[in-house]
């Protein structure tokens, strides 16, 4: 297969690094890297950050509403970590050479992809239950795969990451059990809500993985370290049985395991998926809106913010 | 007795809810991220206070602080009118934030000698997280009320915004001299002198001009369950989950 | 797609969201940044957390103390300007990077205090060592390399960094209480959130019918 994109890299530089990685070594910031790594390093990253600030926005709906104390501040802790996450993201994407300043305009001007699950509504609190159980468990699993990653800087966010999940986890699960063994009402709304997110739920892992030069490259670079189908299984097997024993049902008939141990359900439709993630989304327009209008309010506080003689130098770590 | 402690907490318990709730509402939209994730705890501290001091009033014999917090109507409640007030953009909600934790670091200071224990063990327990608070509001201040001209007129504006709603936060109780004369709480007299101290000491050391506090007329009313037209529809959004079933247990 | 009048939230509602052009952000929108390191207990070395973008060491403290250490227990915490530290090389081939310094040339006369941080491991993070006088920071790698180089071959400093006590903001002894209430705050701890019992009931309370 052609591996023309490594054409113009030293050879006995590209090989120390595939070395060093195949050891076992992280790539720290100073490191030599190839074009590639830094720029797919750059892309997901940033995406990853993108994501856990957009996501913010449909549970952050229902802190306001949230049902007493306890789910009032679990919930405020929740979205306040996705921030959190953000930070520490575009903290790591920096140290590769993007400015913090050019990743928001890139994601506020439509330039950028988040993860596209975060483009639908969250109706009503069950939806926010489902999202904080399964879509950070869905999360999670990418996170603890790239937690294995090369790159120091992503790897130690990751871990940092993963700590705090454990906890949304948790609290999302807690909510969705009170829901699903609660009174007729909770259980439909909970029921109804499962309904509602088990497509984008299934599409979150993205489209099954085009094997080529570029993939295998990515992998060898510990860049990608799982393929979607694979974090999909990982997910079902993980997470189905949980659902059910709840006595909620998955809208999928054709949901079931294999003897073999694969799961088996009903293709997602990947024309959607493209559509909703290129923009045509129920929720897109207003996501880009909220972050435009929260960056232009805020300006005056940063402008004032700014020291005259702050100098900006690339984080090294 | 009872009565005069009673309401010296729930107005404590109501302003702390009240503000914790408004400034939760800025978690994911503030102006820097960094700044977000600060005001987002400061949010959360506040509302941990206030389920404190709900625990407290359950002990004195009143309801359990879910309950208390999320089904009471605008009218029984009895925060200061300032804390409910809408967010409005950041300099208002900054400088809120400003002026009322100042009024807290007084009188959680005053409170930590009370003679109703668990109070003052309340007060000493909160007293870092309340230093935080205001470390944040000063250093923002400072810098910001010196900063550009921007930001000089926007403060200054919500700065004269607020005085009026501030200067309710120390409406007099009723219950003033028994408080004082059993050692309970040294009074909102004494609340409020030092609070203009410290409020004064600090703006001078920015553009911003503290008005003449004499020629002011407090907004008042909201201890006594008098309350602006926002208060309702935030009590109404802060129980709409819980009120899609009130059997429930969420 | 057209924005919608009404959102599903109620205080993005509140916003009243405005329709806007591209946005273009100018360089220093995001400010500079500051390192952060925290020492979590007493008689522990001060460690590398990562960075806030701040106005100033102070805003950089209130930023950093809830960014790095919300659930962290604590004790201290120092802030420095990102510009103001000084990184040797990596070193590449399992060898001490304190190999590479030699006496230095020219020694200044007049001192500054150097606090000392080292990598031990690729994907780790730097920890404080300790300090050395010195006029340059030439020199004080090189007094680095005389008093705070472990000389351990099992486990060779990967990279320094170097920077001036004067350059660094701390927080004071009486700080500590800021982080008091921290373990308290447990309703922010997966401990808090044990469903298995719920769970049990629930199928139990099935099985009696």
């Amino acid at each position: 297969m052609s591996k023309d994109f490594l054409a113009d890299e030293d050879p006995v530089k590209l090989q120390e690094f595939e070395d060093r990685i195949e050891r076992g070594e992280k790539i720290e910031p100073v490191d030599w890297m190839p074009k590639l790594y830094r720029k797919q390093l750059i892309r997901m990253i940033e995406q990853h950050a993108h994501s856990e600030i957009i996501g913010s926005l449909p549970e952050g709906t229902w802190i306001t509403r949230a049902p007493g104390f306890k789910r009032k501040l679990a919930l405020m802790a929740k979205v306040q970590d996705e921030v959190g996450h953000a930070q520490l993201l575009y903290s790591a994407a920096e140290t590769l050479g993007k400015s913090r300043e050019q990743m928001i305009v890139d994601l506020i001007n439509g330039k950028s992809k988040y993860s596209n699950i975060f483009n639908y509504p969250a109706y009503t609190w069950a939806d926010s239950c489902f999202i904080s159980w399964l879509v950070d468990a869905g999360a999670i699993v990418n996170q603890v795969a790239n937690s294995r990653g090369s790159y120091g800087p992503y790897c130690r966010a990751l871990e940092r990451i993963c700590v705090e999940e454990a906890f949304h986890l948790k609290y999302g699960h807690h909510c969705v059990i009170h829901m699903a063994t609660g009174t007729d009402i909770q259980k439909k709304m909970m029921q109804e809500a499962i309904n509602r997110w088990w497509k984008p739920m299934l599409m979150f892992f993205g489209p099954p993985d085009k094997i080529s030069a570029h993939t295998e490259t990515l992998m060898k670079w510990k860049v990608k370290m799982l393929s979607n189908d694979d974090t999909r299984q990982q997910f079902l097997g993980m997470y189905v049985p949980k659902i059910w024993e709840l006595d909620l049902t998955i809208p999928d008939e054709k949901l079931r395991k294999n003897d073999d141990g694969k799961w088996e359900y009903t293709e997602p439709d990947w024309e959607e998926f493209k559509r909703v993630i290129n923009g045509d989304g129920p929720c897109n327009a207003e996501r880009l809106a909220v972050r435009r209008t929260a960056e232009e309010r805020g300006r005056w506080v940063r402008e004032a913010l700014n020291r005259p003689k702050a100098t900006y130098v690339t984080p090294l770590a | 007795m009872d009565e005069a402690l009673k309401e010296l907490l729930y107005k404590m318990a109501d302003d702390l809810l009240i503000i914790g709730h408004r400034n939760s509402e800025w978690t994911g939209l503030g102006p820097i991220l960094e700044e977000d994730i600060a005001f987002s705890s400061m949010a959360q501290d506040k509302i941990g206070q206030s389920q404190v001091i709900y625990q407290i009033l359950n002990k004195l014999g009143e309801s359990e602080p879910d309950i208390v917090a999320f089904t009471r109507n605008a009218n029984q409640f009895h925060n200061c009118q300032f804390v409910e007030l809408p967010i409005g953009e950041y300099d208002f909600s900054l400088m809120r934030q400003f002026l009322f934790d100042l009024a807290e670091w007084h009188r959680w200071d005053s409170l930590s000698g009370s003679s109703f224990e668990p109070i003052a063990q309340a007060a000493k327990k909160f007293r870092g997280e309340i230093r935080y608070h205001n470390m944040h509001a000063k250093s923002l201040i400072k810098v910001l009320g010196n900063a550009t001209d921007e930001s000089i007129q926007r403060l200054q504006k919500s700065l004269d915004e607020s005085i009026p709603f501030a200067l309710g936060i120390f409406e007099l109780s009723p219950f003033e001299e028994l408080l004082i004369n059993e050692n309970i709480f040294k009074g909102e007299l004494k609340l409020k002198e030092k609070w203009q101290s410290s409020v004064s000491e600090i703006l001078l050391e920015t553009s911003l001009i503290l008005p003449d506090l004499n020629e002011i007329n407090p907004v008042q009313g909201g201890r006594t369950g008098q309350h602006t037209e926002h208060l309702q529809p935030l009590l109404d959004e802060m129980s709409e989950v819980l009120n899609v079933d009130p059997t429930a247990e969420w | 797609m057209k924005l919608t009048d009404r959102s599903l939230d109620p205080r993005i509602n509140r916003l009243q969201l405005s329709e806007t052009d591209i946005i273009e952000k100018d360089q220093l929108d995001q400010l500079e940044t500051y390192e952060v390191f925290i020492q979590t207990k007493e008689g522990r070395p001060l460690q590398h957390e990562g960075i806030v973008h701040a106005y100033d060491e102070e805003i950089a403290f209130v930023f950093a103390k809830e960014q790095f250490s919300r659930r962290a227990t604590c004790v201290g915490m120092i802030i420095v300007r990102s510009d103001n530290v000084e990184a040797s090389e990596m070193n590449d081939d399992g060898r001490n990077v304190y190999d590479l310094f030699q006496e230095p040339s020219v020694i200044e006369n007049e001192k500054s205090t150097y606090e000392v941080f080292h990598l031990l491991k690729r994907g780790k993070q730097h920890i404080h060592a300790g300090s050395v006088q010195a006029g340059s920071s030439e020199e004080a790698f090189y007094e680095a390399k005389l008093n705070l180089d472990p000389g351990n071959p099992a486990r060779p400093v990967l990279n320094i960094w170097l920077i001036k006590t004067d350059d660094i903001f701390s927080s004071d002894e009486e700080d500590v209480e800021l982080w008091l209430t921290t373990p308290g705050k447990t309703f922010r701890e997966a401990m808090d959130y044990k469903g298995a019992d719920k769970i049990k009931k629930y199928k139990e309370s099935k099985e009696n019918g």
